[in-house]
Formats: C-alpha cells, structure tokens, sequence
C-alpha cells in the first residue's frame, strides 16, 4: 500500500467494482462509522473521482482529497 | 427531497441497471424511493430470467456482463444492498402478473409486496416520478 498524507482510520478496497459499487461501499461505511472517521476508498472505477466529491457535497462530511496510484485511486472521507 | 417513485416498465438491461443505481444511491444517501416493476420491466426479475442472464440487451448491456477486469452487480444485487442500507421499497405489478398467472414465488426474493396502480398512486403522490 502506497503512502498517503490523510492517515486514514478505515479502508474500503472497491478496486474492480463499477458504479455505483464503490459509492455504495462508501456510503455504507460512513453510515456505521463514529465522527472524525476518515475513510479512504480504494477504486479503479474511474466515475468515483467526481461522484464521491457530488455526494459528500450534499451531506455533511469533508472531502479531504484524491491520491493516484498506478491503475486505481484513493478517496478521502472525514465522517462529519 | 421526498423522494423518487420510479414505474419501471423496460426490460432492457441497460435500463434496469441504471434505474438500480441511481435507485440504490438515493436510498442510500435517505432519499426515500420505491420502485413499481410492471409490464417487461417485472418479467425481468424472473428468478429463471434472473439466473440464467437472459435480459434483452445492446452493446453496453453486453460489455457490462462480459468485462474481465470491472465487476458489474447485478440491477437485482444492486436493490438488494439498497435496502440494507437505505429507505426503498420495491413492488411487483398485480395485473402483469395475473396476466401470465404467476405469482411472487416465480421472482427473486426481492419484493416488498404487490401492488395495483391505484396502490402505486397513493404512494407516489408526494414523490417525483420517474418513468422507465
């Protein structure tokens, strides 16, 4: 696993799932996690690089960032 | 948001999968849908349907089921997860299936009830719809 800046809690490996697989991993994970949780969503699912940003838009948690990596991305959720 | 009431009518596999996702993540997200399966739309949630892949589909359809590296759910997968996490309803068209004389045992477990259109109305009164 490659480094990142966000210390992530939690990790969510959706690599290989379309949409909305890792959207809906990811809503499921912050709906059980506690606040201040910051999530990180693996995904080669190229649509997530703007549906996961649209969605954490309409709630009240933060979209910390992206990170790529080779053939996949790592999103990065704070739970609000 | 009230919420969406969604009249799924097609059997196309493009179809019935787009309407799982943006089904599936409106729920999820609390948005409150239900989904009204009738005419081609409920014969595609046949369980020997279902199990043996036999959706009438295009060219997406086709790369959707056969892609080696992205592992596409299934629009029946799809709902289902929904309503473990999310506020949806699914039901099944009373008269298509009187029509062909079947009942829910003949679908995949995934169905909340049947429902006539004055059913359907009633619940979808205070809902956007949303017709496929």
């Amino acid at each position: 696993m490659s480094e990142t800046a966000y210390e992530p809690d939690v990790t969510i490996d959706a690599r290989g799932a379309t949409c909305p697989g890792p959207l809906m991993d990811l809503i499921g994970k912050v709906k059980e996690a506690e606040s201040g949780t910051v999530i990180e969503l693996l995904t080669s699912d190229s649509g997530s690089k703007n549906d996961v940003p649209d969605w954490v838009d309409e709630t009240d948690h933060e979209y910390l960032g992206i990170e790529e990596d080779e053939d996949y991305w790592r999103l990065y959720v704070k739970v609000a | 948001m009230p919420g969406y009431a969604i009249v799924l009518a097609s059997g196309k596999l493009e179809r019935l999968q787009a309407v799982s996702n943006i089904a599936s993540i409106a729920a999820a997200s609390d948005v409150p849908v239900d989904v009204f399966a009738t005419m081609d739309g409920l014969e595609a949630f046949d369980a020997e349907t279902v199990a043996n892949g036999d959706f009438e589909m295009g060219p997406i359809g086709r790369a959707m089921l056969e892609h080696e590296e992205a592992d596409m759910a299934l629009f029946t997968e799809n709902l289902e997860r929904a309503r473990d996490i999310g506020d949806i309803e699914v039901f099944a068209c009373e008269m298509s299936m009187d029509m062909l004389g079947k009942d829910l045992d003949a679908y995949v477990d995934l169905f909340d009830d049947v429902l006539g259109v004055a059913g359907f109305l009633n619940r979808a009164r205070d809902k956007q719809v949303v017709f496929v």
